[in-house]
């Protein structure tokens, strides 16, 4: 396990070390502020984040291939990828060493929102229920984008192809798993709406935690884990 | 301590190292030489680890590549070629965080970074990121890299590339000292770094291992049948009258020196004097002017020629 944790502290001290980490916080938390202040602060509005979640689910489509791009392919493009692998490491050590890099930069991004919550028990009674299981789902579509980017970072040198190969694989999935499933019907809509996201964290933001969506979002991240694994390993084949 | 076995290694259709069968004793420097594409840096990547062979064994102090992969790994330090490091770390936070890949406790980092900083001679440059480096220094710092775990064996792909002339002669006196301890495989295209620095040679052309031995066992087999000749040309051209002398049947190799009328030729061996008389006689009666015609010194560079000649005589046609 310390070989995962030398690896991941590595690649989360790399994104504040490196413009791309800093601009990535910028603008997420420049776009979530101004709804936050249009859409939420409002006389006569409920006290809720709903505005906030629903935008974040938005913005993650494109923040997280953004955060996840370099986790390879810029190992790959320097060379560093061939000391760090004939190191004592094995490839299940790397992965998740630099997924957990990546899912510690996504919290550290996330954590300043809070003021957002504190904000609004300053101004109201705000029910906490909605808000925790809100960032819950936020929290659980992260970590599934993330495995998703850090597989398409595996499979290039380029970061910008990594950026644009994940982009188009979320946008592509949910597309499917909404507008696709309701223009194919049933039966094949049934199995399409089951992997979709947008349903899911419906209920979170309903405030209702379903162990069922927990467990769904973490079994397809593991899953995705394992393919960067085939994928990382699969280099040493090529 | 590193031992091939008949490696093969295979990608597709192409096979990159064809059965290499290899041996570095403790304490010894094994140079691995040989032209782009000789299947070196393939054959240093199943030593390190990173490719496993398609056939064969690689062992490295007794544990195979593919059994014990990350058992062997922790035996070995490696320094590859373009000094891959990450440009936005410090240098002594890029030491640290290698000392905590191979799992070495705080107080052993400290210890071995002060000790590797020290003998590569990074004192000046500890606190600056790697990416405002220049190439020699990041070329220590990926020597410091490799180091910072005290490993029994060493892999170093062209350690002194990018060097000046003072950190050259220091770099061969350190791997000398290094090598009191432990094994190492240094490749490199550079010849006189290889006679300089290493006990043992193995020459690799396309996949094979085509000489191997220590450099006086290497050139003294070659004694004598390396000639300088000095030609007035009669009316050929300089790559005519290469050509000319590649044509001959006691010719292994020829070219040009410089851009004199001297060409350096490798002759077969197996015809010792008649060879030489041979080859005087035809130079002659093809109205060449022999000038100077003279034994060189055997030497690796010659070998190394004749080995690549050697090899691709050999090859079946495609």
């Amino acid at each position: 396990m310390s070989r995962v944790w030398a690896i991941a502290s590595r690649e989360f001290a790399a994104f504040f070390r490196l413009p791309v980490g800093w601009v990535v916080i910028a603008l997420y938390l420049t776009l979530t502020g101004v709804v936050f202040a249009l859409g939420v602060v409002r006389p006569g509005q409920p006290a809720s984040l709903r505005a906030f979640f629903q935008i974040s689910v938005w913005l993650l489509t494109f923040v997280a291939p953004a955060i996840s791009m370099r986790l390879f392919s810029e190992e790959i493009r320097t060379g560093t990828l061939e000391p760090l692998m004939t190191a004592p490491v094995s490839d299940w050590h790397v992965v998740l060493g630099k997924y957990f890099g990546a899912v510690g930069f996504l919290v550290a991004m996330l954590a300043p929102t809070l003021i957002y919550v504190v904000t609004l028990a300053m101004l109201s009674t705000p029910d906490y229920g909605p808000m925790l299981a809100g960032y819950l789902g936020l929290l659980l579509l992260g970590l599934l984008y993330l495995a998703i980017g850090l597989v398409a970072s595996s499979l290039t040198s380029n970061q910008i192809l990594a950026f644009l190969g994940s982009l188009f694989f979320l946008l592509l999935m949910r597309a499917l798993t909404t507008n696709g499933a309701q223009m194919v019907g049933p039966p094949v809509d049934t199995a399409l709406y089951a992997l979709s996201v947008d349903l899911r964290l419906a209920e979170f933001a309903k405030g209702v935690i379903d162990t069922s969506n927990v467990i769904f979002f973490l079994t397809a991240s593991v899953w995705f884990l394992v393919i960067g694994v085939v994928s990382l390993e699969s280099r040493r084949w090529r | 301590m590193i031992d091939l076995v008949n490696v093969k290694k295979r990608f597709g259709a192409v096979e990159a190292v064809q059965g290499v069968t290899l041996h570095a004793a403790p304490g010894e420097i094994l140079g691995l030489l040989g032209p782009n594409g000789a299947g070196k840096t393939t054959t240093i990547r199943m030593v390190t680890g990173y490719l496993p062979p398609t056939s064969g064994s690689v062992t490295v102090a007794g544990y195979d590549s593919v059994r014990d992969s990350l058992k062997l790994r922790s035996q070995i330090g490696y320094m590859p070629e373009s000094a891959a490091l990450h440009p936005e770390m410090r240098v002594v936070d890029h030491l640290d965080f290698c000392g905590r890949i191979h799992l070495m406790d705080r107080r052993r980092r400290r210890v071995g970074l002060d000790r590797v900083i020290e003998r590569c001679w990074l004192q000046e440059v500890r606190r600056r990121r790697v990416g405002q480096l220049s190439k020699g220094y990041r070329q220590r710092v990926s020597l410091a890299c490799a180091l910072i775990h005290d490993p029994p064996a060493l892999v170093l792909d062209e350690p002194t590339s990018g060097l000046d002339p003072t950190q050259i002669i220091e770099t061969r006196k350190l791997v000398r000292e290094l090598s009191s301890d432990r094994t190492m495989i240094l490749c490199s295209h550079i010849l006189p770094e290889v006679e300089r620095t290493c006990d043992r040679v193995v020459l690799l052309a396309r996949g094979r291992v085509r000489a191997e031995g220590s450099i006086p066992e290497l050139t003294g087999a070659s004694a004598g049948t390396s000639v300088i000749l000095d030609l007035g040309r009669g009316g050929f051209s300089g790559p005519a009258t290469e050509q000319w002398l590649r044509d001959q049947p006691e010719v292994l190799s020829a070219r040009s020196i410089g851009e004199s009328d001297q060409f350096l030729v490798e002759l077969a061996s197996r015809g010792g004097v008649e060879a030489r008389a041979s080859i005087s006689r035809r130079i002659i009666e093809a109205g060449f002017d022999l000038r100077e015609f003279r034994s060189e010194r055997p030497s690796l560079e010659g070998l190394f020629l004749r080995a690549l000649d050697d090899g691709a005589d050999k090859e079946p046609d495609s």
